[in-house]
């Protein structure tokens, strides 16, 4: 009885943490939400009760009829969503294609230089962007990449590829050889054997990464606000637009958040099974 | 069904490693033949050779008559069973062993038909809609025979197929595998390192080691007449004990000296004579422990020792005794028991002991 009574205690116990964890990491979602809905002369007041206006979103996503003067006047945001999703997605596609087969081939195949080469591509993810950022720009305004879909899509590469390269890889290597030599003999050439037999296996961890490399794309800051302009902003660079010297419209630039984080929400909601399976890395069994 | 005919096989690795040297061996058609050696010997290097995953470095390969070098694994008509399985973790059992039917484009009728009927054969047709994930070891075992058997192949092999089942499962599928092959007669080569697996299913055994093929031959020949210290020492359970000796002549006739003087032996005349014609200076005496006796009677022609250990293992027991400086094992009855350091004498039946050459190895 001591026992089960002891394990009802812990089981409370770390209930309770886990709730107070939960509170704690949406605070700031749930701060968020609070501050879109309120009206400019709310925002800066301590009070709590307050009447929700969806003004905001109306603002950003309609345009606003009392523009003033230094704020963006022509509302850009379902524009600079789209570049968002654009570019990142475009980003993931790339990775996708060229991130697949490179890390079939590091878990697969000997090389030499296939450690350094590996280690090169992880080493994209934790050179700092700032280091690369000037002679990039430089480089960019050469080729005539400033500004281009495709030039942020090119540079999203060093923040997905290394990911899905690397959480893939150890995919790969947890997969058999002899499953691949059996479907040999069974006489399926090598693209099949990869679509039905080894494209299954590695789902969720494609899923997971791919999900994640979305997330850090969509997420990107540095990279569109100094190799991009008008064409291609996404909303992280534009949210920068609703603070000017003359007023800083916190509010729209809330709503402008709320909308934008949507995506990555839904996106990971609906792959939610994959996610924790997909990163425990090496959860293939055959 | 098909004759299997490898000539002068050789393998060798990038970096020069000599997996498989000039191997000749024919396997008949509808043959069980096991390739028995340790880790290393060149045995799944060979296997791996007659499927086409390996490339042969030179030699010849043939099935059924015709030249198999450069053909691509899926053209030879041989299946290979894994010691890993490699069952398709996302396809279902039925799926697994119809994978390679659907790559032939064979109508799904028939498919159906030969899945079912392997199935049966291999009694897993209640699991055929699950995935391999939810199997066990032994039932894994059976799929991944039935995906080898159901293409019809002209040779069967199987590359350690028991190593990871339980002792319990690993008699019982023994015993399957060898009804299986009886039923259908087809050509089977396997690969194992475990002797009793060779010797309980296997028409013929071929001992490998060190990417040489040593012997060829049933279970009885191997067993009866190695042809070298390797085979001698490598086939038999408690292996043979090994003692080296120099010839000398007492009275006109040959015997044996233990080098380090510890006994002598008087020889059969026959085995006198084979070694006569040798003239060798050294020369190592190979005695299987079921093939000695120990008791505490000093006799004729005995050999004196120590007891080092003894284990009574229920229906024998084994002695472990100091010869000189050699330990020497003998399989004793189980009425017998012996107390450490306690002096034995050991009797070594004349016709059942070998001679093998003190620096080659070959036997005499």
């Amino acid at each position: 009885m001591d026992a089960t009574l002891r394990k009802r205690l812990i089981g409370i116990f770390s209930d309770g943490f886990l709730v107070l964890y939960f509170l704690f990491a949406l605070f700031p979602i749930v701060w968020m939400v609070l501050v879109s809905l309120k009206s400019t002369d709310e925002l800066f007041t301590t009070q709590f009760i307050f009447t929700p206006t969806l003004d905001n979103y109306q603002a950003i996503l309609f345009g606003d009829a009392r523009a003033s003067a230094g704020v963006i006047a022509r509302q850009e945001f379902p524009r600079n969503f789209m570049n968002s999703f654009i570019v990142s997605s475009g980003a993931v596609i790339v990775s996708l294609l060229v991130g697949v087969p490179a890390a079939y081939a590091l878990a697969r195949y000997n090389f030499k230089g296939k450690e350094n080469l590996a280690f090169t591509f992880l080493s994209f993810r934790f050179a700092p962007e700032l280091v690369v950022i000037i002679p990039l720009s430089l480089i960019y305004r050469q080729l005539g990449l400033y500004d281009s879909y495709f030039g942020i899509i090119w540079v999203y590469q060093l923040v997905t590829l290394p990911l899905l390269i690397w959480v893939l890889r150890s995919y790969f290597e947890d997969i058999s050889p002899d499953i691949e030599q059996a479907a040999m003999i069974d006489g399926y050439p090598w693209h099949r054997i990869f679509i039905q037999i080894l494209l299954p296996l590695v789902r969720p961890g494609l899923a997971a990464a791919a999900l994640l490399a979305f997330v850090f794309a969509w997420n990107n800051f540095i990279f569109p606000l100094v190799l991009g302009a008008s064409n291609v902003q996404t909303v992280t660079v534009s949210a920068l637009g609703y603070i000017s010297s003359a007023q800083a419209f916190f509010n729209r630039m809330a709503a402008a958040a709320v909308i934008s984080s949507l995506p990555q929400m839904l996106l990971a909601l609906s792959i939610q099974r994959y996610l924790i399976r997909g990163l425990s890395f090496g959860a293939v069994k055959g | 069904m098909a004759e299997l005919r490898l000539e002068h096989i050789y393998k060798t690795y990038k970096g020069g490693v000599e997996a498989v040297k000039d191997l000749n061996l024919t396997i008949q058609d509808g043959e069980f033949l096991a390739l028995l050696g340790p880790s290393g010997c060149g045995k799944t290097s060979t296997l791996r050779m007659i499927v086409g995953l390996e490339s042969i470095t030179r030699g010849d390969l043939f099935i059924g008559g015709r030249r198999m070098n450069e053909l691509e694994p899926s053209d030879r008509n041989t299946a290979l069973a894994f010691e890993s399985y490699a069952l398709y973790p996302p396809l279902t059992v039925f799926e697994n062993i119809a994978f390679c039917l659907r790559a032939r484009k064979i109508e799904p009728s028939q498919v159906k038909q030969r899945v079912t009927e392997v199935a049966r054969i291999l009694d897993i047709e209640d699991i055929l809609g699950k995935r391999p994930v939810e199997l066990g070891g032994g039932q894994k075992q059976r799929i991944s025979l039935a995906r080898a058997l159901v293409r019809d192949p002209d040779v069967f092999l199987m590359d350690e197929p028991l190593s990871h089942l339980d002792a319990a499962q690993r008699a019982h599928m023994r015993v399957e595998l060898k009804r299986l092959h009886a039923q259908t007669r087809r050509t089977t080569v396997l690969v194992t390192h475990d002797q009793l697996e060779a010797v309980a299913m296997a028409e013929r055994v071929a001992v490998m080691n060190l990417g040489v093929l040593q012997q060829v031959g049933t279970f009885d020949e191997i067993y009866n007449h190695p042809v070298n210290e390797f085979v001698a020492g490598f086939i038999g359970e408690p292996p043979m004990n090994f003692l080296p000796c120099e010839p000398v002549s007492e009275g006109g006739e040959l015997g044996l000296r233990a080098t380090d003087g510890s006994f002598t032996l008087r020889l059969p005349s026959q085995r006198a004579q084979q070694l006569a014609k040798q003239n060798l200076k050294q020369v190592k005496l190979g005695v299987r422990p079921v093939d000695m006796l120990a008791t505490s009677q000093a006799g004729d022609d005995r050999i004196a020792g120590r007891v080092y250990t003894y284990e009574s293992l229920g229906e024998e027991g084994q002695l472990a005794a100091r010869v000189g400086g050699h330990e020497v094992l003998i399989v004793t009855p189980p009425e017998d028991h012996f107390e450490p350091e306690q002096p034995v004498w050991l009797g070594v039946r004349p016709d059942r002991l070998h001679l093998f050459h003190g620096e080659t190895g070959a036997a005499i």
